[in-house]
């Protein structure tokens, strides 16, 4: 790391994952969704945990899904809680429904915030924030 | 499962001692002093001593560990049954329904319940407080799955559902503004309301966004407040000061799936705790005289109106442009003014101000005439946590 990149710019803060939620950040560093999916029933759960919320049984795999989902429901930030976020207003955080079920929160990305919808469908994609961490986010599809 | 609340407890115990501290900017004092003073007062107003009171459940800041014993601690009280509520913005009718459970039960005879909070001295003593705006302790807030989004705090939380519900139901910000101009005219008749400025349609549409579609006036207050209740059987509270305010039902629910999940941000738990609730009392929506809804933000007020079946869901917005809210109209709601334009102390001064209005305190500027029944309620935890009281005329 070379000095320019050090600077005393607050930063956004980093995802913390609990040991439940790591397998989520590692397939998120390598581009890719994965969330719980039940061997007993067949569902999808998210956030993590190690029993199915919908069933109790503990047999799981974390299955990749298709990042294709829509916005359940979204809200535009106008105030800034954090001093990373002053550069940002107004964004987006968004409530999006995976096709298999589960619920993010994210952000839209790539459409200025007074057009984002209910319904509207989106896609994921990724962005690096620090070595070997990323962070999904959603586009229109 | 369909449950079967008892009606056995209707009108057997009563609200006979109310107290508020001080409210609003409060410096120096801390929310356990503040509580303390909201409790003196309710002892006073009852006419009751500190050694009449066996029962106390409360609840203060999430980080004041064993809430009630400090409390107690203060008063030089010891307890039959004491606990500290872990049920949010629900835990003070919560604490009044324990409070008459624990009294038919025998456990108790006479149960002192309030909350206590110093949240705008806690957001204003630094500069990066009053950015956070946050009062809850940094070890509970998420390190995951919001933070690194840009998402923070209760705000935005309730903005999810105010857009749901604009999306399926064509509500408007119109409506809110209804909510935040009716409690703010009520408020200008509490002269212990923090909000002595009359709000207009157009100062609301000039408001800053604080996160969209919440401006600043669909929020609710910061505020160093404090308030009590003394509960105890109907019949003995006849030798007391004040007349007794009759508990006539509760109700509580709990959507610990989650507030993002289901339907539950538009449908909240507001809906099942007050069927419970009418259930225990014998009455429907058509009884009530008078509300005082738990007002975090406008939203909330619009959606409990539609859960409570004061109108049909998704009429809400219709239902507050017709003017029901204010004073006057069809169901006077947050006569005091409410978390918006009052204070905030977390559901307490709700209670505080149902009883009030239950024993006819007010003149003529504040109290609903002939009123008979008010519905109060309570919302919190992480937004699906409800509880719902009914009182009658004292
Ligand atoms: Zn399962």
């Amino acid at each position: 790391m070379s000095d320019a990149s050090i600077s005393d710019k607050p930063q956004k803060p980093i995802p913390r994952p609990s040991p439940e939620s790591a397998p989520y950040w590692e397939a998120a560093a390598q581009h890719k969704l994965r969330v719980q999916k039940c061997n007993a029933c067949g569902q999808h759960w998210f956030p993590p945990s190690q029993r199915c919320p919908h069933c109790t049984a503990a047999d799981f795999s974390w299955a990749e899904v298709s990042g294709r989902g829509k916005v359940f429901s979204f809200v535009v930030f106008h105030r800034v809680y954090h001093p990373a976020f002053e550069g940002e207003v107004p964004y987006v955080v968004a409530l999006v429904e995976l096709a298999e079920g589960p619920r993010l929160l994210t952000n839209i990305v790539g459409i200025a915030p007074d057009e984002v919808r209910c319904e509207m469908a989106v896609k994921v994609l990724f962005e690096d924030v620090a070595a070997g961490v990323a962070v999904p986010k959603f586009t229109p599809a | 499962m369909n449950i079967n609340p008892s009606t056995a407890f209707r009108d057997k115990c009563a609200i006979v001692g109310i107290g508020n501290s001080r409210l609003g900017k409060v410096p120096g004092v801390s929310s356990l002093d503040l509580l303390v003073e909201a409790m003196v007062n309710a002892l006073d107003d009852a006419g009751l001593k500190t050694s009449d009171i066996d029962g106390l459940i409360c609840r203060g800041p999430d980080d004041a560990y064993g809430h009630h014993q400090l409390i107690g601690a203060r008063l030089g009280i010891n307890a039959n049954i004491s606990t500290t509520m872990d049920n949010g913005g629900a835990s003070q009718i919560l604490s009044i329904a324990m409070a008459v459970m624990a009294i038919e039960a025998g456990l108790a005879t006479t149960v002192l319940c309030g909350f206590g909070r110093d949240a705008w001295s806690r957001t204003h003593v630094t500069e990066e407080a009053r950015v956070r705006n946050e009062t809850r302790p940094a070890s509970q807030r998420p390190r995951e799955f919001g933070p690194e989004y840009g998402y923070f705090g209760a705000v935005a939380a309730h903005a999810f559902g105010a857009q749901r519900h604009m999306h399926l139901y064509g509500t408007t910000r119109d409506h809110f503004a209804e909510i935040a101009i009716a409690f703010r005219e009520h408020a200008l008749r509490n002269p212990q309301a923090q909000m002595k400025k009359p709000l207009t349609k157009a100062d609301y549409d000039a408001a800053r966004l604080i996160v969209a579609p919440f401006g600043l006036f669909d929020c609710s207050l910061r505020s160093d407040a404090a308030g009590a209740v003394i509960v105890t059987k109907k019949d003995r509270a006849k030798d007391l000061k004040q007349p007794p305010v009759p508990i006539k039902g509760f109700g509580s629910f709990n959507n610990l799936r989650g507030w993002f999940m289901d339907d539950n941000m538009v449908v909240t738990a507001a809906k099942k705790s007050g069927e419970t609730a009418y259930k225990m009392a014998g009455l429907g929506p058509q009884d009530v005289d008078t509300a005082q809804l738990y007002d975090c933000f406008t939203y909330m007020v619009l959606t409990q109106l539609e859960d409570y079946g004061f109108c049909k869901k998704g009429e809400g917005g219709e239902f507050v442009a017709s003017g029901a809210l204010k004073l006057g109209g069809r169901l006077p709601t947050n006569t005091s003014g409410g978390q918006l334009s009052e204070s905030h102390c977390e559901g307490m001064l709700q209670i505080v101000e149902g009883a009030r209005q239950m024993r006819h305190t007010y003149g003529a500027e504040r109290q609903v005439k002939d009123a008979e029944i008010a519905l109060i309620s309570g919302h919190g935890g992480n937004q699906v946590c409800h509880s719902t009281l009914i009182l009658g005329r004292a």
